[in-house]
């Protein structure tokens, strides 16, 4: 374009522009158009997977595992919202949804009792048991992707690990390496005494005490003082095996 | 305009109250009603149109136009719905959605629910209605459910017909209660029946086979549709560059469009499975706009109960438990409550140091919480023993957990000082700012200090 001085100048100049905009807008129509073409295309492929295999997912744990971890590979998040093409066409949206549902009030119902740790076994055993009338199975993984999920929610839902075992975290608390060290130690007999945490891993005294302390302000340990050679014992309702639930929730 | 319509009855949040058994089928957004003649009514333009079983409801978009201009027209007024003629011209126009609403001799939309005999069909003229759909919506979609829904007349029966499916915008509701194939998976109840013990094996072997084989299958089907959905998730990549250096190159004319293409793009992206975030200018898309109106509706009789907060996850749990099906995911939620911020609704969600998110009345001020938590530790009772979570909570009539929280932003603020004890955390009145640095003997005779001392000295 000439450049050229004075309002003809001007008017080429604007005449210009307007030429340009309109030029990308049509790009970015066709950049939609295109965009809402594939789309749809993978939508109709879902579709057709989710004829075939929505039976699959819903029955098979290890093929719902894959699926998700291939979901995560990709990028996507296929409980991302109800609303998306995954929670419509395949209908795990709801499954684990009601999943998370179940697992609050499951963690809130046990709270007085091991003060907000659970254990995943423990918490899936309770779930088999409130979800005895419903068609699906519930696994481990199913579990913990739920509750991956309801981490957003804030209220420190969180799943952690203590040696073996893995504990689902349902409270605010914070719990660092030595809250973690102490726990691993009591799956042994489901209780720790101050000697034994000094003696097996090597703590002060004053360490020892000062994380035990912490602990039980939080609730997650109980004292027992009845031990036969008077030593102050350590429980923790989180870990050990006792069955926390008498009777049918 | 509001002498030919219905008046449709609105909820605070801008959300319709619906009639009793009607349900919410379908809705488009950027929508305009022109009537055939101008006579009958000014054009209403570029609302929110919601088709249920019993009605068609328009909502203005703006929020700065009161609710009160939301107008209904109720199916039952409806006389024919016109198909759509696919012509030429028709491919550069934006649809339309004709029918025609039979009128009242007083010049307004026929009402089911009024006295008035329609049979008695004197003078009842009618009127055609043009829906002109601005918006980007499924406008066949929503014109095939129009029809079922006024086919169906819901109205003249008392049960809700199969048409409706739940709130929601109106999706293909298959999902979530599908059929197994019987249920006692954990339970071994020992009715197969027994062909001897090779019967059972073979059995066995047999469906480990078909499963097996129909596994592999899936997997390799499975490995196609990942596939498909990296090349998806790429472009929405791009898209979402898009969306967040969208404003910083458009001039300021092109704004309504702007955002009708930026909530649709987000909506795409919600539909592959992509997070996108609610940037400042955009309101998110239409999806999450209405479920947060609902959500603030539903939220308020729990906050009444709890004492006007509620933790985020105890609302999650109640609204999807209300829901039944169709629930929403964690982020649905989270998304909706901070859109609150751009609707005036009268809740709002809070974050607290410790992490937890409580969703709070917005007439319950921290300010109020305060007076009452000072008078409170200003009694002689607790300027000797201080006060401790379940105190207050028993005061305030709230949950201890919030209790807490509310002490503990008290003490942050300068209000209280805590006491933690082998009995566990107590809090007391805060009396150092009362304590002259200079003097620090010298106690005023009006002030909290000697409160204390008065109350504290009686002990015994």
């Amino acid at each position: 374009m000439r450049r050229r001085p004075g309002i003809g100048g001007l008017q080429t100049a604007a005449a210009a522009r307007d030429q340009y905009r309109v030029l990308g807008e049509n790009v970015a129509k066709l950049r939609t158009d295109l965009m809402k073409e594939q789309l749809a295309t993978f939508r109709s492929q879902l579709e057709d997977f989710a004829r075939k295999h929505k039976n699959d997912i819903r029955k098979n744990p290890s093929f719902r595992s894959q699926f998700h971890e291939m979901c995560a590979k990709v990028g996507v998040d296929p409980l991302a919202s109800n609303k998306g093409f995954w929670a419509e066409l395949l209908g795990i949206g709801d499954f684990y949804y009601e999943l998370g549902v179940q697992i609050v009030e499951i963690c809130l119902a046990t709270r007085p009792l091991n003060g907000g740790l659970i254990d995943v076994q423990e918490l899936c055993k309770l779930l088999r048991q409130k979800r005895k009338h419903d068609r699906e199975a519930v696994y481990e993984d199913d579990c913990l992707r739920a509750i991956s999920k309801l981490k957003t929610l804030g209220s420190g839902f969180e799943v952690i690990s203590a040696g073996k075992k893995k504990l689902v975290r349902s409270v605010p608390t914070e719990l660092n390496k030595d809250h973690n060290a102490i726990l691993e130690l009591a799956q042994a007999q489901g209780y720790v005494t101050a000697d034994e945490v000094e003696r097996r891993l090597s703590w002060t005294h004053g360490r020892a005490n000062d994380t035990l302390d912490t602990l039980l302000d939080e609730g997650l340990a109980m004292i027992d003082d009845g031990h036969k050679d008077g030593k102050r014992c350590y429980w923790f309702p989180c870990v050990s095996s006792i069955s926390s639930f008498g009777a049918d929730g | 305009m509001s002498n030919f319509f219905s008046k449709a009855e609105v909820t605070s949040s801008g959300r319709p109250v619906f009639l009793r058994n009607e349900v919410e089928c379908h809705l488009l957004s950027g929508v305009d009603f022109e009537p055939e003649d101008h006579l009958q009514f000014p054009p209403l333009k570029s609302g929110i149109l919601i088709l249920t079983t019993h009605r068609l409801l328009w909502l203005p978009s703006s929020s700065a136009t009161a609710p009160t201009s939301a107008s209904a027209i109720p199916l039952a007024a409806i006389s024919h719905i016109f198909s759509s003629k696919k012509s030429l011209k028709s491919v550069f126009h934006s649809p339309r959605i004709r029918f025609q609403v039979l009128v009242s001799p007083d010049g307004r939309v026929f009402d089911p629910g009024s006295g008035s005999d329609y049979s008695s069909g004197s003078g009842s003229r009618s009127v055609v209605v043009t829906a002109v759909i601005r918006g980007k919506g499924d406008c066949d979609g929503f014109l095939v459910k129009f029809c079922d829904s006024w086919r169906a007349k819901a109205w003249e029966s008392n049960e809700t017909s199969g048409s409706g499916s739940g709130s929601g915008s109106g999706l293909a509701s298959g999902s979530g209660a599908g059929t197994g194939t019987g249920g006692g998976l954990y339970s071994s109840d020992g009715s197969v029946r027994m062909v001897g013990v090779a019967g059972i094996l073979r059995k066995e072997q047999e469906m480990w086979e078909s499963t097996d084989k129909s596994l592999q299958d899936a997997f390799q089907d499975l490995n196609a549709l990942m596939s498909k959905a990296k090349e998806m998730v790429t472009l929405a990549e791009k898209m979402r560059q898009k969306l967040l250096s969208g404003t910083s190159s458009q001039t300021s004319g092109n704004n309504d469009e702007d955002m009708g293409s930026k909530e649709e793009m987000q909506d795409w992206l919600l539909s592959v499975g992509i997070i996108s975030p609610v940037t400042k200018e955009s309101a998110g898309a239409l999806y999450h706009q209405q479920l947060s109106r609902q959500l603030a509706d539903f939220v308020r009789t729990p906050l009444e109960r709890a004492g006007g907060m509620i933790n985020l996850i105890d609302a999650y749990c109640l609204f999807n438990r209300a829901r039944g099906t169709e629930l929403i995911s964690p982020d649905d939620m989270l998304k909706a409550c901070s859109l609150w911020e751009k609707f005036d609704v009268p809740v709002m969600l809070r974050k607290f140091d410790s992490g937890v998110m409580v969703i709070q009345n917005k007439s319950h001020s921290d300010e109020e919480v305060f007076a009452r938590i000072k008078s409170l530790a200003t009694k002689p009772e607790a300027l000797r023993n201080g006060v401790s979570p379940t105190d207050a909570a028993m005061t305030l009539g709230i949950a201890p957990a919030m209790a807490k929280e509310h002490l503990l932003t008290a003490e942050s603020k300068g209000l209280l000082c805590r006491d933690i004890s082998p009995d566990g955390f107590r809090f007391y009145i805060n009396l150092f700012p009362e304590i002259d640095p200079c003097n620090i003997y010298f106690v005023k005779d009006f002030g909290i200090c000697s409160t204390w001392i008065k109350a504290v000295s009686t002990s015994g």
